[in-house]
């Protein structure tokens, strides 16, 4: 009691948000980058990977450089928007739905994408199975506005539309089920999919999902501070001059907009949502939205990182990335909840 | 008196043995199945191959060869127990991978019904098991010791025709996430038979089962002389495979020597194996 005491003082003379801990996790980032690019079955030299990035003369050339500009490269990118996307779509739904569990496939959106993958799948022709990165976001925005309606006045009630959400993610998952047992030679490619998958990364979707997961980056940074708003009663927040519906409303979209595209782009990649807002936020002792930024970059190099160790623990075979995620941050994260609750007591 | 007796005890031998002589063959053929439902696409073919299909009243919903094996909707994969009693069957051919499989083999001889627990064989030599076992559950041992001797001689003339003392690496794609299969596995037992070097195998302690996913930029650095595709039925070729990153540098690829396989043939292991080791021979003759 004594100890979070001193902890109040303490914030309350420090600035809300301490911009180093932003610059650190850049750097940490483009650290991250450099060794995950670096890494793989072949072999290649340190030197020329950083000339290669850096233009300079005497990179790699010919099957070596395509290995790292149209193979590591685009990879690595992937999985640093991903982890943005669905660490910042975390962090977003914790604080919009006051729920510290809350993770960015609460509203049906992994549901519905798993659905929509499997329509794709499972559809007679050869031609729609291209088509399933489209077919999975739409079948997460489509769940989500389901649950949306189903739910009636939007946030008049956060827990109906929590509860709307897990009817239709139930009600998703059944249909996918059903057409999986119709159609059992796609079962290994609809649970590969599921399970999560960078393998199949290359600039096309580097460039596609890059547009959208920037997109709904950028509206919920720029919220991010009416955001903290929301942790207040919505009269308080009114009184801040923020309208907590339309808010809701905003960081909601731009969450899931966020989180389809990374669903869409690389499977149902698990527990980044969770973990790493609390991470961050119980690293940094702050809960402000202020450290949204951060929590997308910390997301970022925490799936690089991920998928690193998913390339290289088994190599030349993969290991599932969402296998790595959950073994390596589950235990991390109960270290961080440990002292978080020691500080608090 | 004893006279008497002695007829009479003549007699009742006489009919003893005649009646048991007489009873033996139909006791024998009526413990035959005569309505036999197979949930297995290999054992089907199998059956038919051997001559108990006059005995087969059902199949699964995958069971597609031969044309004239009874398909259904039932599931292999998810076998009905009440679904299968419709069809009032005295022996069920169950593989041992479908959902509960033991649960349903215990349920269905509760009822009387005689199952034959299929296990997905590891090897050819396995699947001749299979024949020799299913041959002697329907009655037709002749029948498959006949089917079996046919295929390992047409399978040793297509490994003869095949093989090559030249070390040819392939890589067998089962989908475009590039899981492939080991020479662990049945399928990569049939490429070894032919001497083809499989790329996968220095992942072989990534999968106990024999099937790992490899990355890219390792099967691009292996870079080999054919790859079969096992996904052509999804959609892949020549066309999609050049379209990766990096996978034109790769010799099957510059040189076309990507291989479409038939549906179906890869994954069943009965008489239609030798179709299979035919298809690889002529595969292998055009790049060598």
């Amino acid at each position: 009691m004594k100890k979070l005491k001193s902890k109040g003082e303490e914030s309350a003379l420090a600035p809300i948000w301490n911009w180093k801990i932003t610059a650190f996790s850049a750097a940490l980032l483009f650290f991250v980058g450099i060794l995950a690019i670096s890494f793989g079955p072949v072999s290649l030299g340190f030197q020329d990977i950083l000339r290669t990035l850096f233009g300079l003369p005497g990179g790699l050339t010919g099957q070596d450089r395509t290995l790292l500009i149209d193979l590591r490269l685009p990879r690595a990118l992937l999985a640093a928007l991903v982890g943005a996307a669905l660490a910042t779509s975390g962090a977003v739904y914790q604080t919009v739905f006051r729920n510290p569990l809350a993770d960015p496939y609460l509203l049906g959106a992994a549901a519905g994408a798993g659905l929509g993958a499997t329509i794709a799948l499972t559809s007679a022709g050869a031609d729609l199975r291209s088509l399933l990165p489209v077919f999975a976001f739409f079948g997460a925005i489509s769940a989500v506005l389901v649950s949306f309606f189903i739910s009636g006045k939007f946030f008049a009630e956060p827990n109906s539309l929590l509860l709307s959400g897990i009817a239709v993610g139930s009600f998703a998952t059944a249909v996918q089920t059903y057409l999986q047992q119709r159609n059992s030679s796609s079962l290994r490619p609809v649970y590969s999919w599921i399970l999560g998958e960078l393998t199949v990364a290359n600039w096309e979707v580097v460039t596609w999902s890059s547009i959208y997961i920037l997109i709904a980056l950028i509206i919920l940074f720029t919220v991010s501070k009416q955001l903290d708003g929301l942790m207040l009663t919505d009269e308080e927040a009114y009184s801040l001059g923020i309208n907590p519906n339309k808010l809701r409303v905003i960081a909601v979209v731009a969450a899931t907009l966020a989180t389809a595209t990374a669903v869409s782009a690389s499977g149902l990649i698990g527990f980044v949502g969770i973990v790493v807002p609390h991470l961050v936020r119980g690293i940094t002792h702050r809960v402000t939205n202020r450290g949204l930024l951060t929590i997308a970059l910390v997301g970022a190099s925490f799936l690089v990182l991920a998928d690193l160790g998913a390339r290289t623990l088994l190599s030349p075979a993969e290991l599932p990335i969402g296998v790595i995620t959950a073994f390596v941050g589950a235990p991390f994260f109960l270290v961080v909840l440990r002292k978080k609750r020691l500080v608090s007591q | 008196m004893s006279k008497v007796r002695k007829v009479f005890a003549r007699i009742a031998i006489a009919t003893t043995v005649i009646s048991l002589v007489a009873i033996y063959p139909t006791q024998a053929a009526s413990n035959m199945p005569t309505r036999i439902i197979s949930l297995s696409p290999s054992a089907t073919e199998i059956l038919y191959a051997i001559g108990s299909g006059k005995q087969v009243i059902a199949v699964d919903d995958l069971s597609n060869y031969p044309s004239e094996a009874p398909m259904t909707k039932l599931s292999a994969f998810n076998p009905n127990v009440e679904a299968l009693l419709n069809y009032k069957p005295d022996l069920i051919i169950l593989n041992a991978d479908a959902t509960k499989a033991l649960e349903v083999k215990v349920a269905l001889e509760k009822l009387k019904i005689k199952v034959f627990l299929e296990r997905a064989p590891s090897s050819p030599r396995e699947a001749y098991l299979e024949i020799t076992a299913l041959g002697r559950a329907t009655g037709k041992i002749s029948g498959a010791q006949s089917v079996i001797s046919d295929m390992k001689n047409k399978i040793s003339a297509a490994i003869k025709s095949g093989k090559t003392s030249k070390k040819i690496s392939f890589f067998h794609e089962l989908d475009n996430t590039l899981y492939t299969a080991t020479s662990d596995t049945f399928i990569g037992k049939v490429y070894k038979d032919f001497n083809l070097v499989n790329i996968a195998d220095p992942a072989a302690t990534a999968d106990s089962a024999g099937y790992p996913q490899l990355q890219s930029e390792y099967v691009i650095k292996a870079n080999p002389k054919i790859v079969f595709l096992a996904d052509a039925q999804y959609g892949e070729s020549l066309a999609t495979l050049t379209k990766r990153a990096g996978w034109n540098g790769i010799s099957a690829v510059k040189s076309k020597n990507v291989v479409a396989l038939p549906e179906d043939i890869p994954s069943r292991w009965g008489p239609r194996l030798v179709d299979f080791y035919e298809f690889i021979a002529s595969s292998i003759s055009k790049v060598k």
